[in-house]
């Protein structure tokens, strides 16, 4: 009778045990599996940045992060004494990590890789060398606001690393390793992976040389005149592209949180702001008065309505009355009676304050939305920064006027030349941009960028009469200083005030382009408050011509 | 031994009787011992080795149940070559002392382990509860005897279920040990059951304790979990066995491992060594535990080939039992046998959800010094009862 009763109670649990292990096996070990699977995810590389002739701009390293797990260390001596020396760090420091108890401590991350292969030779117990890409970025300060940089966790922050980060970012990976209830990952356990998908490589416009020699002219400029700050823009006025974008002082991107000694903060907030200063561009994300290099739209304006001609004739006496207000020309004594060639020239105000005029609010209103100034040029690059202009139901013939030589109105410097080339290029708005085309890691299948271009701002005539016009400013006008010998080159200066008007402070600039007959590049040169002499021609206007004196043959043999 | 010849007819006639050793008893529990010892070693050497409590010694519970096991086997051997007789005047002696020792675990002599007090330091750490077991059945074998016809009465049923009710609350009550106190007490109704003429009053009673624990579950069941809030920690482990995935995070933590263990076990498991529940995952895994993880590791074979030794060593000592040349040994075999098989049920069940989880051990193969040794020491009683019997030649 027990026997009976026992052999029942087993034969009862041998069922129950069939029942788990045959019927129930799939549900329990799916759970089980997911139990003890923990995901890793491996980073993607990261697309590099090229310019255009395959400098790579922005690229990838290998650097190592170390850590020790605690429960796997078994000789803590040793590993405390050769990560202190290996890493030179103090042996407090690795104590205090190697006896904590915890699943793993992190000692040292961004190490170079052979010190983390050094450390890996010793074969201690309990220390673990991850690999990992970092971003590099071979010319350090060159370029740096406009590449931009990456955070920690290989996302874009600033530049063409943010605006073109999906691209570049690439598809993480993943592992599935096994760990033991702690977290601990078990060793000879095979691990599922789904390898990393590599981001796609950026081919930009930029060039190499000459943001390089930009870069250095506008440093020498800036300590010479003791600039704050000195920009320089070099692009194809028929494609938009962008050969160059120069704003110093610009910043290491290999170190970017870096702040310079000179410029003190008290605490993070105040960091912030100030890095945010020194990431800023000044060629897109701030705005200033283009003066009068912005006589060019005035006189693309005048030209296309047919109110002048290079043989127009104007009398300058130093001022013009408009209204009740009395605008002084800038040339005191006034240019007497020229033409519109020489007005242009001289860059003589009354000359297009009455051109402004006779166009009057509405007509010139219609221009500068025609020219696009009202809206962004569309750069790819982030926080481009908008016009500011008078309402048009605020304008009166004062603002117009002014309005009319470039003042009382802010753009910015990628507007201002990115409108002038579309003037002079035959009359077609062009996108300036960065991006030529991407490049998968293998090298096949570049996918082109392309941008928008609006058509005829202006008949190709007004263009043709403007480019000889502006041809005639660096040929024994204001612009003389542009003009480099045996090349054709077009241009017109600026001098502007910085606000408020009596700071003493000014803007020299200067808009260079070749050839003048059909203009294959546009540079722009901004100088924000020089000392001592300050005009447009005499800061600004060589800087552009000691960058053409060596990128045009440059350019010419290409 | 009909075919065993003249000479065997021969020795026979002059000394009538054969000495009987029954070998495939002692094969199997040295085979368990031995499967025990692998099984608690795979369960336990990744805990140890990367424990510092263990010295990172990975033999560190291996070397522990394998001396435990030695002295043990060497109790079996000497137990099994004295006769059984001789231990019969020390019966009330020995239940005497048992209680003395559960006692003493109050007092400094005591050892706390994982929150419970259950072990005395006498030069090893021994759980007085062991000693009970084998106390117990001893007393009730020598009383069973004594008794004689009484036992048919009422008065002498209930004695006998009376006897090992003050073992069984100390061991309750001080040792904090609930599951053994029912081990004691099964122990003592199989020993009655099997002398009892009475089927009749155990099937009532039986079939009582089914229908109230029937009623009890089916009143948790229906209750709204809220009011069982701050109810003791038994109730909920009742409603943990109930709903297991509702208390996955703590009172059937314990319960679902060993589930998901079983589960992933499959028809031959993942190979020896290769669980990965033992790695922290399955709380008691080398204890309570071991089971499931054998599940895991040699899968459904590998399972039910250990219930298949469990029952083979329970059918030899049912031989032994049926064939003992006095009652005092059948009893004592009797009482062997309810020991382990109830706890090879219950452990069995409790890795398996199939009752509330209570802390029983694998007999033989779960780690745990006391266990293994007072096993080995029954099992030698087991075989000396075997010694006795006389085999006599028909031929």
């Amino acid at each position: 009778m027990s026997t009976a009763i026992l052999l029942l109670l087993i034969v009862g649990l041998i069922i129950r045990i069939t029942y788990f292990m045959v019927y129930q096996s799939e549900y329990y070990s799916k759970k089980a599996v997911e139990l003890h699977q923990r995901e890793r995810s491996i980073k993607a590389k990261r697309g590099r940045i090229l310019d255009r002739n395959g400098v790579v701009l922005a690229d990838n390293i290998t650097v190592c992060t170390v850590s020790v797990i605690h429960s796997q260390i078994k000789d803590p001596k040793t590993v405390i004494r050769v990560l202190s020396e290996e890493l030179q760090l103090s042996t407090e420091f690795i104590k205090k990590r190697v006896e904590k108890v915890s699943s793993i401590e992190k000692i040292k991350s961004n190490i170079s890789k052979q010190v983390g292969d050094r450390i890996r030779e010793y074969e201690l117990e309990g220390v673990k060398v991850d690999e990992d890409y970092k971003r590099y970025y071979p010319y350090g300060e060159l370029a740096s606001k406009v590449l931009g940089f990456t955070g920690g966790d290989n996302q874009g922050i600033i530049g063409l690393e943010v605006k073109y980060d999906e691209q570049l970012q690439g598809e993480p990976g993943v592992i599935l390793t096994f760990t033991d209830a702690k977290g601990v990952e078990i060793k000879n356990k095979e691990e599922e992976r789904k390898e990393p998908v590599a981001g796609n490589d950026l081919v930009t416009t930029l060039d190499y040389n000459i943001q390089s020699y930009a870069t250095q002219i506008a440093k020498q400029v800036m300590e010479t005149k003791q600039a704050t700050r000195v920009s320089i823009l070099v692009m194809d006025p028929g494609s938009g592209e962008i050969l160059t974008m120069v704003d110093v002082p610009e910043f290491d991107l290999n170190s970017p949180f870096q702040v310079p000694d000179s410029l003190v903060f008290t605490n993070e907030e105040e960091k912030q702001k100030l890095l945010n200063g020194i990431w800023r561009n000044g060629c897109i994300n701030d705005t200033y008065e283009p003066g009068s290099i912005f006589k060019i739209i005035t006189a693309a304006a005048a030209l296309e309505e047919g109110i002048v001609s290079p043989s127009h004739r104007f009398f300058c006496p130093g001022y013009i009355m408009v209204e009740d207000r009395r605008i002084r020309c800038h040339k005191y004594g006034g240019h007497g009676s020229v033409d519109f060639t020489e007005g242009i020239q001289g860059s003589c105000n009354p000359v297009f304050i009455s051109l402004g005029l006779q166009l009057g609010i509405d007509k010139y209103y219609e221009y500068f939305q025609k020219f696009k100034l009202t809206e962004k040029t569309g750069i790819d690059l982030p926080g481009e920064a908008g016009t500011i202009m008078h309402k048009k139901e605020n304008m009166g013939p004062v603002e117009l006027a002014t309005v009319a030589f470039g003042q009382s109105f802010q753009i910015t410097p990628i507007q201002m030349a990115a409108t002038a080339a579309a003037l002079i290029n035959g009359g077609n708005k062009v996108t300036p941009h960065l991006a030529l085309k991407s490049l998968q890691q293998e090298g096949q299948d570049a996918k082109n960028y392309a941008f928008a271009v609006t058509k005829q701002l202006v008949s190709e005539e007004t263009s043709a009469t403007l480019r000889q016009l502006l041809e005639k400013v660096v040929d024994g006008g204001t612009g003389s200083n542009g003009y480099v010998e045996g090349y054709r080159i077009g241009g017109k200066t600026a001098t502007s005030q910085t606000l408020p008007r009596n700071s003493g402070n000014y803007i020299a600039s200067f808009l260079g382009f070749w050839p003048a007959e059909n203009p294959k590049i546009l540079a722009l040169a901004i100088v924000h408050n020089p000392k001592g002499v300050y005009y447009g021609g005499q800061v600004a206007a060589p800087i552009v011509r000691q960058l053409f004196e060596n990128i045009l043959p440059y350019l010419e043999g290409m | 031994m009909r075919s065993n010849g003249g000479k065997v007819r021969k020795l026979n006639t002059v000394k009538k009787e054969v000495q009987f050793f029954d070998y495939s008893l002692l094969f199997v529990v040295l085979f368990l011992v031995g499967f025990g010892l692998i099984m608690v070693y795979s369960a336990s050497s990744y805990d140890a080795s990367t424990s510092k409590s263990f010295n990172y010694d990975a033999a560190y519970f291996l070397k522990k149940q394998a001396r435990a096991a030695l002295m043990g086997g060497v109790g079996m051997i000497v137990m099994a070559f004295i006769p059984y007789g001789f231990w019969e005047r020390f019966a009330i002696a020995g239940y005497l002392i048992s209680m003395v020792l559960i006692v003493l675990v109050l007092t400094p002599l005591g050892i706390e382990a994982n929150g419970a007090r259950r072990w005395l330091n006498l030069g090893i750490s021994v759980q007085p509860a062991e000693i009970a077991k084998l106390a117990m059945i001893l007393f009730l074998a020598s009383m069973i005897c004594k008794m004689g016809r009484q036992i048919g009465t009422g008065r002498g049923f209930l004695t006998t279920l009376a006897i090992p009710v003050p073992i069984c609350v100390m061991v309750w009550w001080i040792t904090n040990n609930l599951s053994s106190a029912i081990i004691i007490f099964g122990i003592a109704v199989l020993m009655l059951f099997v002398a009892s003429p009475k089927y009749k009053v155990f099937f009532i009673l039986g079939g009582l304790l089914v229908t109230g624990v029937l009623l009890g579950v089916l009143f948790l069941k229906g209750m709204d979990p809220s009011q069982l809030e701050g109810a003791d920690f038994r109730s909920a482990r009742i409603m943990a066995w109930l709903n297991p995935e509702d208390y996955a995070s703590d009172t059937a933590f314990q319960t679902l491992q060993s589930l998901y263990a079983i589960g992933s076990g499959g028809l031959f498991g993942k190979g020896i060594g290769q669980s990965m529940q033992k790695l922290g995952y399955l709380p008691e895994v080398q204890n309570d535990m071991i089971f499931a993880m054998i599940c895991e590791e040699l899968g459904i074979f590998g399972g039910i080939c250990v219930i298949l030794l469990f029952v083979l060593l329970i059918w030899r000592c049912m031989v032994i039992a049926s064939n003992a040349s006095d009652l005092f040994g059948a009893l004592l075999v009797v009482g062997v046998l309810g020991h382990i098989a109830i706890q090879v049920i219950l452990n069995i069940a409790v890795v398996t959800n199939t009752i509330p989880n209570t802390g029983i051990s694998l007999p033989f193969i779960s780690y745990g010094g006391s266990s293994i040794m007072f096993l080995m020491v029954e099992m030698g009683l087991v075989l000396s009862v075997g010694r006795g019997i006389r085999l006599r030649d028909h031929g």
